[in-house]
């Protein structure tokens, strides 16, 4: 360029307002550069299909049959059986403040339009009130992710002197009504302009409830316009007008229609009201991940006393086989940077393993390998057991023995993200999960390692676990659905510092959650 | 940002197509019938910035070179939808008429463009390119492969027609009494 500029004001006019002007593209225009500039790039979802397939087979091939127990010897388990659900009563209390029982009329026939509307989906909020003896069914049918529970109260419509009040706070906090009422009013700025004079009036509903044309109250847009623009209070009376904008009627009609929608788009863009700095940036997930756990046994005596039958691997005399558990909970992340989030939340574990073993006819007397809680020195505990090691017996009842655990833990970890496109992300993830132990069942192998004693007490009850996980995240509109594997390590022993055996198990499993950002 | 871009780098890409986006679709908006055309220009532009950007030898702002790319990538596209082989456009472009509600009431910057963007085609391509992109008549007649007096007086009769438009709107204020032929105009 060998001119120079602004030979007068007015092309410093022109040069200035022209370098002001910005216009924001679509998205498809940037699609369409990508996939011009990479052409040869498709996500692997073929290869990450296929993986999720393998794992899911795998996690049934290794699921082994849970076989019947005689309880009269193995006793009875604590598993938690009081879990009660959410508290329905306080909901049920809330929700009667807010509605009530009468039945008047509402002279408006528009405002009552509206308020059945609003009430439509919430009609069927009877709740069961009983909530000391939930059965799994209830629960269950509580937790469909419906608002339907049992049909015990039902409400009516809301009277007409709080139809009002209940439109006029619904209309405050709902942002889409306050969004249309600003595009009306920018609509009628337009109006007013010289170069579009070309303004209808349309009159509101009458005493019918039809409007001019008879169309009636058919478009919920029309009508929620009317509220916006209206009062709680104030009454709409017939042959009010409401000023909208009709169509330019122009030779180049079509391109000034979509001119002013860019326009319109644009100016919204750069005048966007300022939203919660955390607003995006914090999600909430529910996951749940089936997992198969595995276990390896060590032993840990000390001292003189003769400790295991063996001094080898001790996990070469004993039959076992990975069991299925799960891990459940809900996560809230938050992002630090564009690829790195905190998260945290509370999670549910299940973990499962089976020991193939015999029951006997009678008691046998045997002994477990302790170590003393002071010295530290292992000594031999007297038991009795009705549960012989597989492998040490012969025309015997086979039994599958289960060892389990319900744990409750409070994961804290980082995700990153190594990679996104337009709909799929992929995240890699470590946590840390300080866990609690609530129950269990755990069978010990005896020193002589020809029998099995059930000795719940020695499962410990505190616990750290420590997972590694990485996931593709799909955006499905307003969620994110997350899959991927997930490996879950225990850092302790699952018994106490006194037994003589350390159990460090790890489960492997795919993780599937379903996220929602605020 | 430019060093994954040489490295085609998806990323760099996008981040440095993030950051001038916004500017050069409205350079292109300038040159474009509508909207859909602007960004259809904005498209090829970016193309041959992302694998023409190892040509960029740090001379001069990174976002100068990115414009004159959209600016030739613009011209070329409405030479190759052959609009100024057309000798009406650029020669005989005298009698244009402009009705007032062809141009919305918009604020700002955008009513500069706005009105540029309602002058003949021929016009608002000149004035374009001498008055806001800064190419001199040379180069201009060069690149439009018209001849350097052709484009002098496009450029002096689109500046006339912009500023009565301007006027009209009340955009500007008339400084000095016009009687010349600029009445009730159409566009060609």
């Amino acid at each position: 360029m060998e001119r120079i500029f602004y030979s007068d004001e007015f092309e410093q006019l022109l040069k200035e307002k022209a370098d002001q002007f910005r216009m924001y593209p679509s998205k498809r225009v940037w699609h369409s550069i990508y996939n011009n500039l990479h052409p040869s790039r498709r996500w692997p979802s073929a290869a990450m299909s296929l993986l999720l397939i393998i794992t899911l087979h795998l996690t049934g091939y290794l699921n082994t049959n849970d076989t019947n127990i005689n309880n009269q010897f193995i006793g009875n388990t604590h598993t938690g059986n009081n879990i009660s659900s959410h508290n329905t009563a306080q909901k049920t209390e809330a929700q009667r403040q807010v509605f009530t029982n009468t039945k008047q009329q509402s002279p408006n026939a528009g405002l009552e339009y509206a308020a059945k509307a609003l009430v439509t989906n919430e009609s069927e909020i009877s709740v069961n009130t009983d909530v000391s003896t939930v059965d799994q069914g209830t629960l269950a049918q509580n937790n469909a992710g419906t608002e339907k529970f049992s049909q015990e109260n039902k409400v009516s419509p809301i009277p007409d002197n709080n139809i009002v009040q209940a439109i006029d706070a619904y209309i405050k906090t709902n942002q889409v009504f306050t969004d249309v009422a600003g595009a009306n009013k920018k609509v009628k700025l337009k109006a007013s302009s010289p170069s579009i004079d070309n303004i209808a009036e349309e009159e509101t509903p009458g005493e019918n409830g039809k409007n001019k044309t008879g169309t009636g109250m058919s478009n919920p847009k029309n009508e929620f316009n009317t509220l916006a623009n209206s009062s709680g209070t104030d009454k709409l009376a017939p042959g009010d007008k409401t000023p909208i904008v009709k169509k330019d009627i122009t030779p180049n009609d079509k391109s000034l229609a979509y001119e002013e929608k860019a326009w319109i788009e644009d100016y919204a863009f750069h005048n966007k009201p300022q939203g919660k700095k955390w607003k995006g940036k914090l999600d909430v997930e529910f996951y749940a991940t089936p997992a198969v756990n595995y276990r390896k046994l060590t032993t840990a005596s000390k001292g003189s006393t003769a400790p295991f039958a063996t001094t080898g691997d001790i996990n070469q005399f004993i039959s076992q086989k990975p069991g299925l558990g799960i891990e459940s909970g809900i996560d809230l992340s938050y992002a630090f940077t564009k690829n790195l989030r905190l998260k945290t939340g509370v999670q549910f574990n299940y973990t499962n393993y089976n020991i193939n073993a015999d029951q006997t006819n009678h008691p046998v007397l045997t002994t477990v390998l302790l170590n003393d809680p002071i010295t530290g020195y292992s000594y031999l505990a007297s038991r009795t057991s009705t549960i012989s090691n597989s492998y040490n017996s012969s025309a015997l009842q086979p039994v599958v023995l289960h060892n389990r655990t319900y744990q409750i833990s409070i994961p804290v970890g980082l995700a990153y993200k190594l990679s996104s496109t337009k709909n799929v992300d992929w995240f890699a993830g470590a946590s840390v999960e300080p866990t609690y132990v609530f129950g269990g069942k755990a069978h010990l192998i005896s020193s002589d390692l020809k029998s099995y004693v059930y000795e719940p007490s020695s499962i410990r009850n505190w616990n750290l676990g420590f997972g590694f996980e990485t996931y593709m995240s799909y955006k499905l509109g307003a969620y994110n659905l997350q899959v991927g594997p997930r490996v879950r390590f225990q850092a302790y022993s699952t018994y106490q510092r006194n037994v003589a055996l350390i159990e460090k198990p790890y489960a492997v499993g795919l993780k599937v959650g379903i996220v929602k950002g605020f | 940002m430019l060093t994954g871009c040489i490295k085609n780098n998806a990323a760099a890409q996008e981040a440095l197509y993030n950051r001038f986006s916004p500017r050069m679709l409205g350079v292109c908006y300038r040159f474009a019938k509508n909207r859909e055309d602007a960004e259809d220009m904005l498209q090829e532009g970016f193309i041959k910035v992302f694998t023409q950007i190892h040509q960029y030898r740090n001379e001069g702002a990174l976002e100068g070179w990115i414009r004159r790319i959209v600016v030739h990538t613009c011209i070329n596209i409405l030479k190759k939808n052959k609009k100024f082989t057309d000798s009406v456009d650029i020669i005989h472009a005298t009698s244009v008429h402009i009705k007032e509600d062809m141009i919305p009431s918009i604020m700002q910057a955008k009513q500069v463009v706005e009105c540029i963007r309602t002058l003949p085609l021929g016009y608002k391509t000149v004035l374009n390119l001498y008055a806001i992109e800064g190419y001199s008549h040379k180069e201009i007649a060069n690149m439009l492969d018209i001849e350097e007096s052709t484009s002098r007086s496009q450029y002096t009769r689109a500046k006339a027609m912009l500023e009565e438009i301007l006027i009209r709107k009340k955009i500007i204020q008339k400084q000095r009494k016009r009687t010349d032929f600029y009445g009730a105009v159409s566009p060609s």
